[in-house]
C-alpha cells in the first residue's frame, strides 16, 4: 500500500470513511476545521451524509439520533465545543450507542487560544456530562497513529456500544505526515443489530431511552455499565514503552504530541548514557495502570517518575494513582499553546538525576 | 340505535365527554373506579345516541368507543398507541394529541416506518404510549435527534413531540435550525402555556398576566417579554414548510387538528418539506382549574393571541409538462 502525505485532520476524516463511517455532523471550530472541510467534499463520493449543525449541542444530539438508528457516525470538535457536548454524551453513553468523536484540543480555559494543548485531559477522561458513565479515549502521537486509532475507535465503539473519543492536540491535527491506510475505499457499514431504531415493521418495537423511574432498575443499569467499563479496562488498554526501562534512573510519562517531544529528548540523553525511558498511554481512558505499574516497578529503586504535559498537570493524577505511593513524582508542564521543547525536557530530566 | 362503551377502568373522571356530547347523554356516576376516579356513565335511553364520536374524540384516555345507528363502529382505539394507561392528569390534552398522532400514522399506514422522539416534559414517557420505535431525547434537543435519525434513515418517518418549555425555551435553537434546514421531519408542538412536569413554572408561551409558580403575580411582560408565537416565528423563515396551529381543547377543534396533523405527515411521507403543528393544550392541574374550565380558558384566553389555522404551506408543485389543465 502506498503512503500519502496528509494533514492530520484530513487523515482523520479519511480514516473514518475507511472505517465505514459515512455520516458526519459537526460545527466549525479551530483547530479541527479541516475535518469537516475534508469530509464535506469526500462524503458525497461515497454516498454519505454531511450536516453542518447549528451548534455542538445540536451536533452531538444529531449523533444521538443517527447512532440510535444503527449507523456509524462521527462528530469532530475542539475543547469549547466538547464542553457543549457534555449533556449529549451522557445520554449517548447511557443509551449505549456507538459513535466516535474527534477532539482536537486547544488551549483553555474560557475561549483560551487556538494553539495546541492537553488541558482537556480531565474533561476527556473524567469530565463532560453528568452521571456514572465513561468514554473510551484514544490519544495518537502521530498522523499515522491517528489513522490507526480512528479505525480502532469505530471497532471499539460498535463492539462495546459506547462513544469513543479520539483525543489529539492541534499539533497532530495540523501537521503533515506520510500515512498509509490499512483498507481501500469506504469500509463496511454497521452490522444489523437488535437495538437500532429503523421502523418496527415485522418486529417488536424498540426504544432508545435513558430514563429509569425505579431506583432499583437504574442501579442495575449502572452496574451493567460498570461491568462493561471494567471489561474494557481489562481488554482494551494500550500503551507504549520507549527506551530501556529495566533499571532506568527515571521514567517519563507523557501522551500525544508531548510524548513525541519526550522521545527526541530521550534519544539525545541516551547517547549521553542517561538511563531514561518513556511510558506513553495510548488509551487515556481506560488508563493502562497495570502496564504503567509494571514499568515503574522495574525502574531503579529510587528512580522518580516525571510527568510532562501541555497543561498545568492533569494526567499526573493518573500517574499518581498508578504508582500508588511507590514513587516520587515530578512534573513539567506549559500551557496556553506553549510546548516544552526537547531541550527543556532533557534539562528537567538531568536536574532530577 | 347507536351506543357508546365507556371503559370504566381507564376513566379519569375529567368530564370532557360530558361537555362534548351534543345531546347531553353522559353524566358522572356515583361510583369510583379502582384508581379512585369518579367515572362517567351513559344516562340517555338507547335510541338517543347516534354514535357521533364527539365524546370519544374528547377523551384523553382511550376510554370510549362508539357505534352508529346501523351498528357500525364509528370510533375504535387506534393501533398507533399501546394499551398502556397514561400517567397524565385528568383532562390533560397530551392524551388527546397522542391519540390523534397514533390514528393519523395508522390511517396513513406509516406505523411500521415511524421513529418518534419524545421530549423532556410531561410527555417524557410518550415512548411508553406510541406503538412504534421511539427515542427519548434530552430537554429541547429532539429536533437535532430527529435530524440525525432522518438523515441516517431517509425512508423512515421521523417526528418529535415537544412541550413549550422544551421547544420554545431550551430548544429554541434546535427547532429554528431544523426548520430552516428544511429537515423532512414532523414536529408536534404542545403549547399549554406552562411548564407542566416541573410543577407549573412560566413558559415562553405563558399568557400576559397568567399566574404561574415563577410569575406568582401574573406574567409581567415588561420584565419577561410577550408570549412567543412559534408558528409565526418559523413561518418567517424562507425555507418552504407546512406550519399550522390547531387546538385540542374540544372535539370540534380536535377533528380539525387531526386534518392538520395528517397533512403534516403526508408532506413528510412525500418528501416535500419540514412540517410543524402547534396544538393549544390544557394543563388543568397547573392552571389550577377543572378540566372543562381549562378547555374554556384555551378558547377564551389563548385563541385570540395564538390564532388557529394553516400559517404557511409549501408552494403547490407545478403540474408536470404535458399534463391536462
Ligand atoms: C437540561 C435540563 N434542564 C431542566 C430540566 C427540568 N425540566 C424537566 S421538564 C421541564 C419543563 C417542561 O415543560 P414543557 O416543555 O412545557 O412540557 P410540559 O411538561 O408542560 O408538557 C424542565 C424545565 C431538565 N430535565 N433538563
Amino acid at each position: 500500500m502506498t503512503k500519502v502525505l496528509m494533514k492530520g485532520n484530513e487523515a482523520l476524516g479519511e480514516a473514518a470513511i475507511r472505517a465505514g463511517c459515512v455520516h458526519f455532523f459537526g460545527y466549525p471550530i479551530t483547530p479541527q476545521t479541516e475535518v469537516p472541510e475534508y469530509l464535506v467534499k469526500r462524503l458525497p463520493e461515497v454516498g454519505g451524509v454531511f450536516v453542518q449543525a447549528e451548534s455542538e449541542i445540536a451536533s452531538i444530539n444529531m449523533i444521538y439520533g443517527a447512532a440510535g438508528t444503527g449507523v456509524k457516525c462521527l462528530t469532530s470538535s475542539s475543547s469549547p465545543g466538547i464542553s457543549l457536548m457534555a449533556e449529549g454524551l451522557s445520554y449517548i453513553a447511557a443509551c449505549e450507542l456507538p459513535c466516535v468523536l474527534i477532539n482536537i484540543m486547544r488551549a483553555g480555559p474560557g475561549l483560551g487560544g487556538i494553539l495546541p494543548a492537553q488541558s482537556d485531559y480531565h474533561q476527556a477522561t473524567r469530565g463532560h456530562g453528568h452521571g456514572d458513565y465513561q468514554l473510551i479515549v484514544l490519544a495518537p502521537a502521530s498522523v499515522q497513529e491517528a489513522v490507526d486509532l480512528m479505525m480502532l475507535a469505530f471497532d471499539l465503539s460498535e463492539r462495546y456500544r459506547n462513544p469513543v473519543m479520539v483525543c489529539a492536540d492541534g499539533m497532530i491535527g495540523q501537521m503533515m505526515e506520510p500515512v498509509e491506510f490499512p483498507t481501500e475505499g469506504a469500509g463496511e457499514p454497521m452490522a444489523e443489530n437488535e437495538w437500532a431504531l429503523t421502523g418496527c415493521e415485522g418486529r417488536e418495537r424498540r426504544i432508545v431511552n435513558s430514563l429509569y423511574l425505579s431506583p432499583e432498575d437504574l442501579n442495575e443499569h449502572n452496574k451493567k455499565l460498570k461491568a462493561k467499563y471494567d471489561l474494557i479496562a481489562e481488554k482494551e488498554t494500550r500503551h507504549e514503552v520507549y527506551g530501556e526501562h529495566e533499571g532506568a534512573d527515571i521514567l517519563v510519562v507523557a501522551f500525544g504530541t508531548m510524548a513525541r517531544i519526550v522521545k527526541s529528548a530521550i534519544d539525545d540523553l541516551q547517547s549521553e548514557g542517561v538511563k531514561v525511558a518513556l511510558f506513553r498511554p495510548i488509551t487515556l481512558k481506560p488508563w493502562p495502570y497495570k502496564a504503567g505499574r509494571a514499568t515503574m516497578d522495574a525502574l531503579a529503586p529510587d528512580a522518580p517518575v516525571l510527568t510532562v504535559e501541555m497543561s498545568m498537570g492533569q494526567m499526573i493524577d493518573d500517574v499518581r494513582l498508578c504508582a500508588d505511593g511507590s514513587r516520587r513524582h515530578e512534573f513539567l508542564g506549559e500551557a496556553g499553546g506553549v510546548v516544552p521543547s526537547p531541550e527543556e525536557v532533557a534539562a528537567k530530566i538531568k536536574s532530577l538525576l | 340505535m347507536g351506543y357508546i362503551r365507556i371503559e370504566r377502568a381507564v376513566c379519569k373522571g375529567c368530564g370532557r365527554c360530558i361537555v362534548a356530547c351534543p345531546k347531553d347523554l353522559i353524566e358522572f356516576s356515583d361510583e369510583l373506579n379502582e384508581r379512585g376516579y369518579q367515572v362517567v356513565t351513559y344516562k340517555g335511553s338507547p335510541e338517543e345516541c347516534g354514535g357521533c364520536t364527539l365524546c370519544a374524540v374528547a377523551c384523553p384516555d382511550l376510554g370510549i368507543e362508539t357505534w352508529n345507528n346501523r351498528g357500525k363502529q364509528t370510533f375504535e382505539t387506534t393501533t398507533g398507541l399501546t394499551e398502556k394507561m397514561t400517567h397524565y392528569c385528568p383532562g390533560c390534552t397530551h392524551g388527546v394529541v397522542h391519540r390523534v398522532v397514533g390514528e393519523v400514522l395508522s390511517e396513513l399506514g406509516l406505523v411500521g416506518r415511524t421513529i418518534g422522539v419524545a421530549p423532556v416534559g410531561c410527555s417524557v414517557l410518550a415512548y411508553e404510549y406510541f406503538n412504534f420505535d421511539m427515542f427519548e431525547a434530552a430537554h429541547g434537543r429532539a429536533p437535532a435527534v430527529a435530524t440525525g435519525a432522518k438523515r441516517a434513515r431517509p425512508n423512515t418517518i421521523v417526528f418529535t413531540y415537544q412541550g413549550d418549555g422544551d421547544l420554545a425555551s431550551i430548544g429554541g435553537n434546535e427547532i429554528l435550525h431544523a426548520a430552516n434546514r428544511g429537515e423532512k421531519i414532523t414536529v408536534i408542538f404542545i403549547n399549554n402555556a406552562i411548564y407542566g412536569m416541573t410543577g407549573g413554572q412560566m413558559a415562553p408561551t405563558t399568557m400576559p398576566g397568567q399566574k404561574t409558580s415563577t410569575s406568582p403575580f401574573g406574567r409581567d411582560t415588561e420584565d419577561t417579554g410577550m408570549p412567543i408565537k412559534v408558528c409565526e416565528l418559523l413561518a418567517a423563515l424562507q425555507t418552504p414548510a407546512y406550519i399550522a396551529r390547531g387546538s385540542a381543547h374540544d372535539s370540534k377543534h380536535t377533528v380539525r387538528l387531526k386534518k392538520m396533523i395528517k397533512t403534516a405527515f403526508q408532506h413528510q411521507a412525500e418528501g416535500r418539506c419540514f412540517s410543524f403543528v402547534e396544538v393549544l393544550s390544557t394543563c388543568p392541574t397547573n392552571w389550577g382549574v377543572s378540566p372543562n374550565e381549562a378547555s374554556d380558558w384555551v378558547a377564551d384566553a389563548m385563541m385570540d393571541y395564538f390564532p388557529l389555522g394553516i400559517i404557511k404551506e409549501p408552494a403547490k408543485e407545478p403540474k408536470p409538462a404535458g399534463a391536462k389543465a
